[in-house]
């Protein structure tokens, strides 16, 4: 443990140097990302303009399980981004080789060469949110719910990273799976608004099948109400872990069908 | 300390019809084949040698060194170094050897070299004291100084190679696998590394295995060869035997005016040799011939072949290792063997 986090460290110091040398790139990511957030956030105030409230939400309920659902997102997109590209390009041009030939786990040194600082801009925004509107939503705070909040917010991550690991692990079937992730991602968009404002398809959906309801709405909910701790918390924990041992399952299985490429 | 029994890989291929029709229809029935890349190698290497790992392209030396080395899972047959399967504990085998892919870096792209060496120091635990130890013998077999404070795309090919061999060296490894660490690069280079891979075996009886197209890499470097060619084994033994069976053809090149009116059929009738020893191919009167320099010496040919045409131009050229291969090849087949 001490081993990975001294090579974690280091690979990350490493990171940062090369964050250095293209400075120009790392400011435009940082940006776009930032722009990306206020676009999302003045899209709720456009419909906050015409609505009163939604589906029995306040705007400011809205703002907070929007900011919420960014921090876990931002978490794992600053800690484990690098998966996009084993599912991109990593595995299709052999690239993965090198991760083979290394005395550490494959998956740890592939998430740990890339340490997404872009990511920051997200992770900020959804603080800021969140504790902006924590005053006025009613959050429910006890030691317990703060503790809790704590708590789950590396488990709503897990869930961001176990669904990317899974996909991107197909790539050592497929060769490419990229898009695949893509496609999987794209449901978190739903996990920035309640649940309750969907039909119950996509419900079901983003709750058992991608379930990124739970790195945002159930989470955020049980902070807004303090209601149902077992199934917007643990269910949460448990969600997160079962998907994290899937996916990892997978990935350990695609590293003996990995199949290089050419040289 | 290296045995491979009996290697084999099989990869399975979606065969797709061209266009972008055939692609989609593949996307729905797919039509998979196996594709055989190596179908039964053995060999095996003792401790401090160096082996030269040599086949056309496509042979499976490639596949084969990844199967040594843990990044590929063998379809059949068993591989063992220094006593461990590479695949059942691939993290604590590969403390034990260094692997060089001369079409690929492992080297950190955006930063100094010396940063490089800083994080393989961390992945393989090197003590401080080890490292500055192995960095000044490295420093001084392949002369990293001068370009080790520049950012690894900066860096000449030849100087990446050599910044590869020292990365792959970092842990005094056991075993050193060396996948074309000559490919690409100028005769000085060359040179260079064969002499770096030469004293790195002699002072840490590094065991190499070393896969190249470039003979001279081959004579001044292996104490023997295993050759392969589609996933099979074909040779394996001394070059100096290999040459002597083997290496005595050459190819000989000539314009001849066509008012001599020669033909490959004169040309080769009175010479009385067996296709085994001679060819000839002719295109526009511009001949290739390869034959036997054992059989015929190349002077004896050399005056022939004048006394024959009227000639433009003629060259003569010693067998490659391809040409080697090619014959060998043939000749293993016809034999049964």
């Amino acid at each position: 443990m001490k081993r990975a986090w001294k090579i974690y460290k280091i690979l990350t110091i490493q990171n940062l140097k090369r964050l250095m040398e293209y400075k120009i790139d790392f400011l435009t990511g940082a940006i776009s990302f930032l722009i990306d957030q206020a676009v999302g956030i003045g899209f709720i105030f456009i419909i906050f303009s015409q609505i009163p409230n939604l589906a029995g939400f306040t705007f400011e309920q809205i703002v907070f399980i929007y900011g919420f659902s960014l921090i876990p997102k931002g978490i794992d997109h600053l800690l484990t981004d690098n998966l996009w590209s084993v599912g991109y390009f990593i595995v299709r041009k052999g690239d993965f080789d090198k991760y083979l030939t290394r005395p550490i786990n494959p998956l740890f040194h592939v998430i740990a060469e890339n340490f997404q600082l872009d990511a920051i801009g997200e992770l900020l925004v959804g603080i800021v949110l969140v504790c902006s509107v924590a005053g006025t939503v009613g959050m429910v705070v006890t030691p317990l719910s703060i503790l809790l909040f704590i708590i789950v917010i590396p488990f709503s991550s897990l869930i961001y990273t176990s669904i990317k690991m899974g996909t991107a692990a197909i790539a050592f079937w497929t060769k490419q799976s990229g898009q695949i992730t893509q496609v999987f991602y794209m449901a978190n968009e739903f996990a920035k608004y309640p649940t309750t404002i969907y039909n119950q398809f996509i419900r079901t959906i983003i709750t058992y099948v991608v379930p990124f309801a739970f790195t945002g709405y159930y989470p955020a909910m049980y902070l807004l109400t303090g209601e149902n701790p077992l199934f917007n918390i643990g269910g949460t924990v448990i969600i997160s872990i079962i998907l994290f041992i899937i996916a990892y399952t997978i990935w350990c299985k695609g590293l003996n069908a990995y199949e290089s490429a050419g040289s | 300390m290296i045995y491979a029994e009996h290697l084999r890989k099989e990869f399975k291929k979606v065969i797709k019809e061209p266009g972008l029709k055939g692609s989609i229809k593949a996307l729905f029935k797919p039509h998979k084949e196996i594709v055989v890349a190596a179908e039964d190698i053995s060999f095996h290497v003792p401790k401090g040698e160096i082996l030269g790992f040599i086949g056309p392209n496509g042979a499976g030396k490639s596949t084969v060194i990844k199967m040594l080395t843990g990044i590929l899972t063998p379809t059949s047959g068993e591989c063992r170094i220094n006593g461990k399967i590479p695949q059942n504990d691939r993290k604590n085998y590969v403390k034990e050897i260094g692997v060089v892919f001369g079409q690929r870096t492992q080297l950190w792209w955006d930063l100094p070299l010396v940063e490089t060496y800083s994080v393989l120091k961390e992945i393989y635990e090197v003590s401080d004291e080890k490292f500055k130890e192995r960095m000044a013998f490295l420093n001084e077999v392949l002369e990293l100084e001068p370009f080790i404070k520049s950012p690894v795309r900066t860096l000449s090919l030849g100087q990446r190679m050599r910044a590869d061999i020292a990365a792959s060296m970092l842990h005094s490894p056991k075993v050193l696998f060396l996948d074309e660490p000559t490919i690409g690069l100028d005769v000085v280079v060359k040179d260079n590394i064969r002499q770096a891979i030469m004293k790195i075996n002699k002072e840490e009886q590094t065991t190499v295995i070393l896969t190249t197209h470039d003979i001279s890499d081959i004579e001044l470097l292996c104490d023997r060869i295993v050759m392969i060619d589609k996933g099979k084994n074909v040779y394996d033994g001394s070059l100096r035997e290999l040459k002597a069976n083997y290496g005595q053809m050459r190819e000989l090149n000539f314009e001849a005016n066509p008012s001599s009116k020669l033909t490959p059929e004169k040309f080769k009738s009175k010479l009385k040799l067996t296709d085994d020893d001679l060819s000839v191919e002719c295109d526009k009167n511009i001949y290739k011939v390869r034959f036997n320099s054992a059989v015929m010496p190349v002077g004896e040919m050399l005056s022939y072949t004048l006394s024959q045409a009227n000639i433009k131009d003629i060259s003569i050229k010693d067998a490659d290792v391809e040409e080697i291969i090619r014959r060998l090849y043939k000749q293993g087949v016809n034999t049964g063997a």
